[in-house]
C-alpha cells in the first residue's frame, strides 16, 4: 500500500461521511460547515488525479465563494430547526426507493471497468500507465481550452452574457 | 456555425441599442438579422467554411448535415414567427433590450443544439437554451405564477442538467472521449466488452433530456411551468424550446454507437413513449383552462416525436416538429389576444368566438385540427409519418398507444372547437378580439404552413433522401 492508497481511502472516507452528515442533520449551519469539508477532501482527489489547477478552482469557487453565500443566506432567512418544513411519510419511502434505485445503478455500473483499466495502460497514459505531471497544470489546461475546445469556450462567453442580463433584468426595478 | 455567429451577434447589438438609444429601430433589425441567420443556417446546403477552416478552429465540434440545416431553419423561422407575433411581450420599455437579447442567446442555444458533434456542446446548448429561458418565465415580475414557474424550472432544470452532465461523466469514464464519433466507434468497435458505466451513463443523459423535452414521468414540471409563465414564453417554450431539445435528443441518438445499443435503451424509451402520450392527452381531456390544456397536449406531443426517435426516422422527427410548431404559434397567438381581450383563459372565453371574430375561430381551427392530426393539415402527415416509420421498426404496440392517445386528443381539441362554433356569446363576453396587423401576418403565415405542407409533405421530406 502506497503513501497514494493511504491517502485515497482517508480522502474518501470523510468526503463521504461528511456527505452523508450534510444529508442526515438538520442543522444549517453545521450542513454548510461540513459541505465545505467534503468539498475540500474531494480537492484533495483532484490534487492525487493530478489535476491542481481544478483542485484551487475547486477550493476558490466551491469552498470560498458559494459556501460564503450559503451562509449569507442561512444567516438572512435565520433557518432552524422548527422552521424546517415537515415532509410527509410517503414522500420519504419514495424518496428512500429512488435513492436506492440510484445507488444499486451506480454500483451495477462498475461492472467491466476492469476491462478500461487494463486497456488505460499504454494508451492515452503513456507507456508506464502513469499519466503526464504536467497534464493539469495550467498551461495545458489553456492550451487545450485555445485550440481543441475554442468553439465551446468562446460560446459560453454568450452563456455566461445571458445569464448575467437575466440576473440585472430580474434584479432591476420596474421604471415606470 | 454562422447562424449561431449571427444570432449570438444580435444578441449583442440587442444589449448595445440601450446605450447607443437605438431601441426604436431594434425590432426591424432584429427581424432583419433573424432572416439572415435563415439564410445562414440554409447555405450550408450549399457551401461551408471550408476543410481548413473547420479544421483550425471548429475541431469537430459542430457539424452540417441534412438533418442539423434542416432542423436549425425550423427552429429560426418559428423563432421568426414568435417574435412577429409577442410584441407585447416586448412592449415594456425598461427591459425591452434585455428580452430581445435573452431571446436571441436563447435561440443560439436551440441552434447549437441542432448541430453539435461533442458532449461539450451538448451541455453547452442545452445551457444556454435554458438559462434565458428560466429569466423569460418570470419576467413578468409582479406575477406570482410567473415567479413560482421561474423558480419551479430553474430549480428542476438545475437538477436535470446535473444528470445530464453525469451522464456526459459516466459516458467519457467508458469510451474516453467527449467527441462523438469517436465514442460512436469505439463502443461499436468494443461491441461486448462496452462497461456498465456506459450504460448507467445512456440511462442519465436520458433522465436530463426527457425532462426538458417534457416527457413522462419527468413532465411535472411543465403545466405549472407553462401556465405560469407569460402567454408569449408558453409559445417559446412549446414551439423553438421543445424543437431544439427534441433535435438534440433525435441527434445523439442517431449516433451509430448509441444506435447499436438500442436493445438497452429502447425498452425505457418506449416505457416512456407510452406513458407521455397516455399521461398528455388523459390529463389535457380534463383541463377546463385553455393555457393548461396546451401544456398537457405539449406533453403528449413530446410522445409522439419520442417515437420517431425510437424509430430512427430524423425526417419524421424534422416534419412532425415543424407541423407542431405552426399549429402551436397559431394556436398560442389567438390564445394571447384572447386573453388580453377578456384578461383570463378558461374555455369559456371562447364561446361563440365563431361569431365574434370569424378570423380567429378559423385559424385556430386550423391549429386544433392540425394538433388532432385530421388531414389535409400538417399534423395529419406528421403522425402518419411516424406511426408508418414506428411500424416499419417493429414497434406496433407503441403504435397502437399513439393511435388511442390521438384519439382522447381528438375529444378535447374539438372541445374548444364546439365551443367557438357551438355555443353562446356569454353575457358580458361581446366585443371581438382582433389581432393586430403583425398576428394577422403570423396567424396567415402559420394557417397557409399548416395547409401547404398537410397538401405536399413532400416538400420538406424529399429534402431527406
Amino acid at each position: 500500500m502506497t503513501i497514494t492508497h493511504i491517502l485515497f481511502l482517508v480522502l474518501s472516507v470523510v468526503a463521504v461521511l461528511s456527505a452523508a452528515i450534510v444529508v442526515l442533520n438538520s442543522n444549517p449551519v453545521r450542513n454548510v460547515l461540513l459541505l465545505i469539508v467534503c468539498f475540500f477532501s474531494i480537492a484533495g482527489h483532484y490534487v492525487l488525479l493530478n489535476a491542481q489547477f481544478l483542485a484551487a478552482v475547486h477550493v476558490i469557487v466551491y469552498a470560498g465563494a458559494i459556501m460564503v453565500l450559503f451562509l449569507f443566506v442561512i444567516m438572512l432567512l435565520n433557518l432552524n430547526k422548527e422552521s424546517e418544513p415537515h415532509k410527509p411519510a410517503w414522500e420519504k419511502i419514495i424518496a428512500v426507493i429512488a435513492g436506492g434505485i440510484f445507488f444499486v445503478t451506480l454500483v451495477g455500473a462498475l461492472k467491466g471497468t476492469d476491462v478500461i483499466v487494463r486497456n488505460a495502460s499504454g494508451t492515452s497514459l503513456g507507456d508506464s500507465g502513469i499519466p503526464s505531471p504536467e497534464i493539469g497544470l495550467v498551461e495545458s489546461l489553456g492550451k487545450v481550452l485555445f485550440s481543441d475546445f475554442l468553439v465551446p469556450f468562446e460560446l459560453s462567453s454568450i452563456l455566461f452574457l445571458g445569464a448575467m442580463v437575466g440576473a440585472v433584468m430580474l434584479g432591476k426595478k420596474n421604471i415606470k | 456555425m454562422k447562424a449561431i455567429l449571427v444570432l449570438s451577434g444580435l444578441g449583442i447589438i440587442a444589449l448595445l441599442a440601450e446605450l447607443f438609444r437605438f431601441r426604436r429601430v431594434l425590432f426591424p433589425l432584429v427581424l432583419l438579422g433573424l432572416l439572415g441567420a435563415v439564410a445562414a443556417a440554409l447555405s450550408y446546403f450549399w457551401f461551408d467554411e471550408g476543410k481548413e477552416w473547420n479544421d483550425t478552429y471548429v475541431k469537430g465540434m459542430l457539424v452540417f448535415d441534412t438533418f442539423s440545416i434542416l432542423s436549425s431553419s425550423v427552429i429560426i423561422i418559428t423563432g421568426l414567427l414568435w417574435l412577429m407575433m409577442s410584441q407585447s411581450y416586448f412592449k415594456e420599455e425598461s427591459s425591452k433590450t434585455d428580452h430581445y437579447a435573452l431571446f436571441l442567446f436563447s435561440m443560439a442555444g436551440a441552434v447549437t443544439l441542432t448541430c453539435y458533434n461533442n458532449m461539450t456542446m451538448l451541455f453547452l446548448g442545452i445551457e444556454m437554451l435554458s438559462i434565458p429561458l428560466y429569466v423569460m418565465a418570470g419576467s413578468k415580475k409582479d406575477s406570482l405564477a410567473s415567479n413560482e414557474a421561474a423558480l419551479k424550472y430553474f430549480l428542476l432544470g438545475a437538477f436535470s442538467t446535473g444528470f445530464l452532465l453525469f451522464g456526459i461523466t459516466l459516458i467519457y469514464g467508458a469510451t474516453k472521449s467527449f467527441d462523438l464519433p469517436t465514442i460512436s466507434t469505439y463502443v461499436t468497435d468494443h461491441a461486448g466488452e462496452i462497461p456498465g458505466l456506459f450504460h448507467a451513463g445512456i440511462v442519465m443523459l436520458l433522465v436530463g433530456l426527457l425532462f426538458k423535452i417534457s416527457a413522462a414521468p419527468f413532465h411535472f414540471w411543465a403545466p405549472d411551468v407553462y401556465q405560469g409563465s407569460p402567454t408569449s414564453v408558453t409559445a417559446f417554450m412549446s414551439t423553438v424550446v421543445k424543437t431544439a431539445a427534441v433535435a438534440g435528443f433525435a441527434r445523439l441518438f442517431a449516433y451509430p454507437g448509441f444506435m447499436a445499443d438500442a436493445a438497452f435503451w429502447g425498452p425505457i424509451l418506449a416505457v416512456c413513449v407510452v406513458l407521455t402520450i397516455m399521461v398528455g392527452n388523459v390529463f389535457a381531456a380534463v383541463q377546463n383552462n385553455v393555457k393548461r390544456l396546451l401544456a398537457y397536449s405539449s406533453i403528449s406531443h413530446a410522445g409522439f416525436l419520442l417515437l420517431a426517435i425510437l424509430s430512427n426516422a430524423p425526417g419524421s422527427v424534422i416534419y412532425y416538429t415543424a407541423a407542431y410548431s405552426l399549429a402551436s404559434l397559431a394556436a398560442f397567438a389567438v390564445l394571447g389576444i384572447i386573453m388580453q381581450h377578456s384578461g383570463d383563459d378558461a374555455m369559456e372565453r371562447f364561446n361563440g368566438l365563431g361569431k365574434r371574430s370569424p378570423l380567429l375561430a378559423f385559424t385556430l381551427t386550423l391549429a386544433l385540427l392540425s394538433m388532432a392530426g385530421i388531414p389535409p393539415t400538417a399534423g395529419f402527415f406528421g403522425k402518419y409519418y411516424v406511426f408508418m416509420q414506428a411500424f416499419a421498426s417493429g414497434h406496433a404496440w407503441l403504435v397502437l398507444a399513439g393511435i388511442i392517445g390521438s384519439l382522447i386528443g381528438v375529444y378535447y381539441y374539438f372541445r374548444i372547437i364546439i365551443a367557438m362554433y357551438f355555443k353562446d356569446v356569454p353575457a358580458g363576453a361581446e366585443g371581438s378580439p382582433a389581432a393586430n396587423d403583425l398576428q394577422q401576418l403570423v396567424l396567415f403565415i402559420t394557417s397557409l404552413g399548416i395547409l401547404v405542407l398537410g397538401i405536399m409533405p413532400d416538400l420538406l421530406l424529399n429534402l431527406f433522401k
